[in-house]
C-alpha cells in the first residue's frame, strides 16, 4: 500500500484565529493526507514534532502579522539545525505583502494568504512533497 | 397610469432560493399577510417600552448618540496613549482596550513564552503603571473604558483600571465602563492557548469580579455577554444570540446559587452585550432587534425581574472582522461602514468600526481615523438618527425578526439539552458547533454559492490599492523588560509579597478575590505574579496541543 504523505500542521506562538487551520486541515485529511495537528506551538515545539513524527510536510499557520515572520524565521533556523530541510515548509495566515518575498528566502516553499482555495493548498502539496 | 400587463416580462429568478446568510428562506416579496399575528403593543411595543424591540429608550439617537469606542490599543502604554490621544482629539467617544496575547495569558514580559507575543494584537500592559500611562491626561472621569481581557486575566486588568482612577482621585462610585468579562465568550469556541488556569476556576474570578463591582464600582459592567467571538469564529445569526441568551443565564444561575444575598434586580442591570455586525444587512438588524425581544421576555418569564433595566439589553457591535479580506484591502472600508449603517437601524448604543487594514494588522493611524470618520458621516450626515427604529413595521424586517427569533429559541433549547452554556462549552458541544458552521461557510465559499468580493469572484492578481500597514515596534520587547525590571526596583517588595500572600488565602478558601487583587495591583504587583498564584492553587491546564492523528 503507498503511504500516506504526513503533514503536521500547528498554530504559531498564541495565535487564536483558528478558522483558516481547522478549514485546512479537514481539506488534508479529505484531500488524502494524513495530519498531524498540534495545535498552538512555540517553534521549538513544532520543529521537535516534526522530527519525532516523521513528517513530510510542516504547515504552520498565523494571523498575527505582528510576529509571524520573526517567529518563522525562528522556525527555519531550528528546521536547519535539525537538518530537517527535506520537509515542505508551507505557511498560510498573514505576513505584510512586503514580508512575503522575506518568508520564500528564509526557505519556506510556499505561502497561502487569507482566502487562498484550499483545495489549491492540497494540489501544491501532492505536486511538491520530496519523493 | 395602467400598466399593460402583457408587457411585462416576466424573468426567471438569479437563483432557485433566495436565503438569508443563516439560511433562513427569504420571499420576492413580503405583504401585510406576513406579519398578519403581530400585535404591536404585545410583540413589538414603542421604543423604550417592552418588549423593546423597537430599541431601549423612547428617544433613541434623538436623545443620544451611540458611543463611538474604538477598540485599540498597540506597543506600549506610551504608544498607545498616543494613539487614543489622537482618536479623542477626532471625535471617539468611548475607550476600548486592546491588550496583546502576553497581557491576555497573565503573562509578565520575562516569562516564558511572552517575548513573542509582545504587541502581538495589541498593548502590552503589565502593572498599574501602564494604565497610568496609558490614560494619562484623557479624561476618564467623562469618557468610559471598556476592557476587553479574556477571562483569566480579567480581574487583574480591570482591577489596574479601577486603581489607576482611584489614584487619580476619581470615587469608584462614580466610575463608568464596562469589562468584557464574559467567562464564556472565548472558551466557547476556540482551544485557548492563553488560558492559564481552568475554565472553571477562570470562571468563577469572572463571576467575583461582577459580584465586588455590583457593589463597589456600581456604575460599572462588569460582564458584557460577548457572542462577538463565536459569531467570528463561525456560527450564523441566530445562533450568536441564543449563545448570548445562554450566556446570560449561565452567570446569572451561578450567582444565584451562590446564595449571597443579591436577586436579579441587583446585579443584572449592570449587564450589557456585545454583537457582531455581519454582512447580511437585513438578517443582521432582524437579530439584534430579536434579541432585544428574547432578553426581555427571559427576565420577565424565566426570572421575574421588577427592574426594567433588567430586561433592557443594552449592547455595543463590533463590524465582522472575519468579513474582511486580505485582498483588495480598501474594500473592506465598505463592508465596514454597511455594517455600521445595519446597527444604526437596529439601535445600538455603542459601535466599534473595524478598519479597512484589520485584516492584515493593527490598525493604522491613517485607518483608525476612518473609522471614527465612517460612524460621524453616519450620525451627522445620513439622517438614520433621526428616527427611532425607522425599519418597525416593515413587512419583511418584522417577519424576518420573528424567525430568527424563533430559530434562536430552538437553538437556545437546544443548547440546554447540553446542560446549559457551562456544560456545552465543558463538553466542546458548542465549539464542535461553531466548527460545524464554519465548514459550512467555508464550502459555500468554495462552491461560489457564497460570493466574496475580491476573493472568490471580482479577483485580480495585481493588488490594485496602495496601502501602508502597521509595523510593531521592534525595539518593543527590550523596552517592556526593562521597564519591568525598573518596576522591581522602584516598588516595595515585602507589601507585593504581603499582597500576594492575602491572594493565595482567599482565593483558597473561595471568598471573593478582588479586594485582594486590588491590594495587590495598588502596590504594583504584576499580571504574571498575580497568575502565577492561581496557576499554582488551581493547577496546571491539561495540555491541549498533544498530536492528533487525523
Amino acid at each position: 500500500m503507498e503511504r500516506k504523505i504526513r503533514v503536521l500542521t500547528a498554530k504559531l506562538g498564541f495565535d487564536m484565529h483558528n478558522r483558516g487551520m481547522s478549514v485546512v486541515n479537514r481539506a488534508l485529511r479529505d484531500g488524502g493526507t494524513e495530519v498531524v495537528y498540534i495545535g498552538n506551538q512555540f517553534p521549538e515545539g513544532i520543529a521537535e514534532t516534526a522530527l519525532q513524527e516523521d513528517v513530510d510536510v510542516i504547515g504552520i499557520s498565523s494571523l498575527n502579522s505582528a510576529s509571524s515572520l520573526e517567529l518563522m524565521e525562528r522556525v527555519m533556523g531550528i528546521i536547519k539545525k535539525k537538518h530537517l530541510e527535506d520537509k515542505l515548509v508551507i505557511f498560510g495566515g498573514i505576513v505584510l505583502p512586503d514580508d512575503v518575498p522575506k518568508l520564500k528566502e528564509m526557505g519556506v516553499n510556499e505561502y497561502f494568504p487569507p482566502g487562498s482555495n484550499v483545495d489549491s493548498i492540497v494540489s501544491y502539496i501532492k505536486e511538491n512533497v520530496p519523493q | 397610469m395602467k400598466s399593460n400587463k402583457s408587457n411585462i416580462v416576466k424573468r426567471k429568478e438569479r437563483k432557485e432560493v433566495f436565503t438569508t446568510s443563516s439560511g433562513i428562506p427569504v420571499k420576492r416579496v413580503y405583504t401585510p399577510e406576513d406579519i398578519a399575528d403581530l400585535q404591536y403593543d404585545r410583540d413589538l411595543g414603542s421604543p423604550g417600552e417592552e418588549p423593546y424591540v423597537r430599541g431601549i429608550y423612547p428617544t433613541m439617537y434623538r436623545g443620544r448618540l451611540w458611543t463611538i469606542r474604538q477598540f485599540s490599543g498597540l506597543n506600549s502604554a506610551e504608544d498607545t496613549n498616543k494613539r487614543y490621544k489622537y482618536m479623542y482629539q477626532q471625535g471617539i467617544t468611548g475607550f476600548s482596550i486592546a491588550f496583546d496575547n502576553a497581557t491576555l495569558a497573565g503573562l509578565d514580559p520575562d516569562d516564558e513564552g511572552a517575548e513573542f507575543e509582545i504587541g502581538t494584537g495589541g498593548v502590552n500592559v503589565f502593572s498599574m503603571k501602564d494604565m497610568e500611562e496609558m490614560f494619562d491626561g484623557l479624561p476618564i472621569e467623562k469618557v468610559s473604558t471598556a476592557v476587553i481581557p479574556i477571562m483569566w486575566s480579567t480581574c487583574q486588568t480591570t482591577g489596574m483600571y479601577f486603581a489607576m482612577a482611584e489614584k487619580r482621585g476619581i470615587d469608584l462610585k462614580k466610575l463608568d465602563g464596562t469589562t468584557e468579562g464574559d467567562p464564556l465568550s472565548t472558551a466557547s469556541c476556540i482551544t485557548n492557548p492563553t488560558a492559564s488556569v481552568p475554565f472553571r476556576h477562570a470562571f468563577r474570578l469572572c463571576v467575583d469580579l461582577a459580584e465586588w463591582s455590583a457593589i463597589n464600582v456600581p456604575k460599572w459592567h462588569a460582564i458584557s455577554f460577548t457572542s462577538y467571538n463565536y459569531r467570528e469564529a463561525g456560527v450564523n445569526a441566530y445562533q450568536e444570540i441564543a449563545g448570548l441568551m445562554a450566556a446570560a443565564i449561565a452567570v446569572i444561575e451561578e450567582e444565584l446559587h451562590r446564595d449571597r444575598g443579591l436577586g436579579v434586580d441587583d446585579f443584572v442591570p449592570q449587564f450589557t452585550f456585545h454583537l457582531s455586525s455581519h454582512s447580511d444587512f437585513f438578517e443582521e438588524i432582524a437579530k439584534m432587534r430579536a434579541a432585544r425581544r428574547m432578553w426581555c421576555k427571559i427576565m420577565t418569564e424565566r426570572y421575574n425581574a421588577k427592574d426594567p433595566h433588567s430586561k433592557m439589553l443594552r449592547f455595543h457591535i463590533q463590524t465582522a472582522g472575519s468579513s474582511l479580506t486580505y485582498q483588495q484591502p480598501l474594500n473592506n472600508a465598505i463592508r465596514v461602514a454597511y455594517q455600521i449603517l445595519a446597527a444604526s437601524l437596529s439601535g445600538a448604543q455603542s459601535m466599534h468600526a473595524c478598519s479597512y487594514d484589520e485584516a492584515l494588522c493593527i490598525p493604522t493611524e491613517e485607518s483608525a481615523l476612518l473609522s471614527i470618520r465612517t460612524q460621524q458621516i453616519a450620525q451627522h450626515e445620513i439622517n438614520v438618527t433621526n428616527v427611532a427604529d425607522p425599519l418597525g413595521g416593515s413587512y419583511f424586517v418584522e417577519s424576518l425578526t420573528n424567525e430568527v427569533e424563533k430559530k434562536a429559541w430552538e437553538y437556545l433549547e437546544e443548547i440546554d439539552k447540553h446542560g446549559g452554556f457551562v456544560e456545552a462549552v465543558e463538553s466542546g458541544w458548542f465549539r464542535a458547533e461553531v466548527e460545524k458552521a464554519e465548514m459550512k461557510r467555508e464550502d459555500e465559499v468554495r462552491s461560489g454559492e457564497r460570493d466574496v468580493v475580491g476573493v472568490n469572484c471580482f479577483k485580480m492578481t495585481e493588488e490594485p490599492y496602495k496601502v501602508s500597514f502597521f509595523r510593531r515596534d521592534p525595539q518593543l520587547v527590550e523596552k517592556q523588560r526593562a521597564k519591568l525590571q525598573k518596576l522591581k526596583e522602584e516598588r516595595d517588595d515585602r507589601e507585593v509579597e504581603k499582597a500576594l500572600e492575602e491572594l493565595r488565602q482567599v482565593t483558597e478558601s473561595g471568598e471573593n478575590v478582588m479586594p485582594a487583587v486590588m491590594k495587590a495591583l495598588k502596590v504594583y504587583t504584576t499580571i504574571g505574579e498575580i497568575s502565577k498564584v492561581w496557576k499554582s492553587i488551581f493547577g496546571p491546564i491539561v495540555p491541549s496541543g498533544l498530536a492528533i492523528t487525523m
